[in-house]
């Protein structure tokens, strides 16, 4: 039933075509969207982490609406390009445990980033003077570990990878 | 000394040993490649950003301190980026995308040195809501642009490969 439903995906032409348009604007383009997107959403994350943990409270009033934005709109790039990746190979992907490990872990980067935005930056800002809760300060190690692991996760599955097509399945 | 005779001598190293024949080596360096990447990207990016006023409300001063862990990040990802080309020399140096990369290294460092020596005392005064000079904002968008294009061509480094 899995092997079918991998294989009618294989065959649709979206998955034939990412996987084999003849141009760098195809897969290869994909792939360094996705990198992109990891940038904007984990990139700017860790770097949001790395100033609460370093501050004991805000020297001055913060307004974060701009770089929460890119946030959002990395997470996008990111939700669009590894749908066309997965559709690609899905035997490769769904046939592997790390992929899994991956998927929550970008859930969970997800949530860490929105905890973080509501604890320390309640409406998208937080005035001069006001302390970084310890609630806020445990999310932003949180979001590094699993930010970290999500990068793993996803570097791993070049290498984890069982099957590359569905025929290939037992 | 041709580019042949420095290949040969990189494949000649102990540190070619290791990387080529320790299974583990490469994907361990190529997660702590894409870490250092991601943070040198979101710290430096997240600053570019402000100068270009798409994160206005935040002072640069606040976001300038958290680029020494960028510039760590840097150092992590040219250390690790280094045992790549340690490991398959001639993969890297007949491969037009890593030229590209190298490039756009060079001018993301010279650009650096036009921040810190034309711009940085007057930027890191402004608070949080003030507009950036207009050659700040140009040279934080030639730095996003050159970010993009290094993440872009390390990306196409295995479509160009020899």
């Amino acid at each position: 039933m899995l092997t079918s439903l991998l294989i009618w995906l294989e065959d649709t032409p979206g998955s034939v075509w990412v996987r084999e348009y003849p141009s760098l604007f195809g897969f290869p383009f994909i792939l360094f969207l996705h990198t992109l997107g990891l940038a904007m959403l984990a990139g700017v994350s860790i770097a949001i982490d790395l100033w609460l943990l370093n501050a004991v409270t805000f020297a001055r009033t913060v307004r974060m609406t701009g770089l929460i934005r890119v946030m959002w709109l990395g997470l996008g790039i990111n939700t669009a390009s590894g749908v066309a990746l997965l559709l690609a190979y899905p035997a490769k992907a769904l046939t592997n445990p790390v992929f899994y490990a991956k998927l929550l872990l970008v859930v969970g980067g997800v949530y860490a980033v929105a905890r973080i935005n509501r604890e320390a930056f309640p409406g998208g800002a937080a005035i001069a003077g006001a302390p970084i809760n310890a609630i806020a300060k445990r999310w932003a190690v949180g979001s590094l570990v699993i930010w970290a692991g999500t990068i793993a996760t996803g570097r791993l599955l070049a290498y984890t990878h069982s099957v590359l097509f569905a025929s290939q399945l037992p | 000394m041709s580019l042949s005779d420095v290949i040969r001598w990189l494949t000649s190293t102990p540190v070619n040993t290791v990387v080529m024949d320790y299974r583990w080596v490469w994907p361990i360096s190529e997660i702590l490649h894409f870490c250092g990447l991601a943070v040198m990207v979101g710290t430096v990016g997240a600053f570019d950003l402000r100068l270009l006023g798409l994160g206005k409300g935040v002072a640069p001063a606040t976001l300038h301190r958290s680029l020494r862990y960028g510039v760590a990040a840097f150092v992590l990802s040219a250390t690790t980026g280094s045992l790549f080309i340690f490991g398959q020399p001639d993969q890297y140096f007949y491969n037009a995308a890593f030229k590209f990369k190298v490039v756009a290294l060079l001018l993301l460092g010279l650009n650096v040195s036009l921040f810190y020596t034309l711009e940085a005392r007057r930027v890191l005064a402004l608070g949080p809501n003030d507009d950036v000079p207009l050659r700040a904002k140009l040279i934080a968008a030639t730095s996003l642009t050159l970010l993009v294009s290094i993440m872009l061509f390390g990306r196409m480094l295995t479509f160009f490969r020899p």
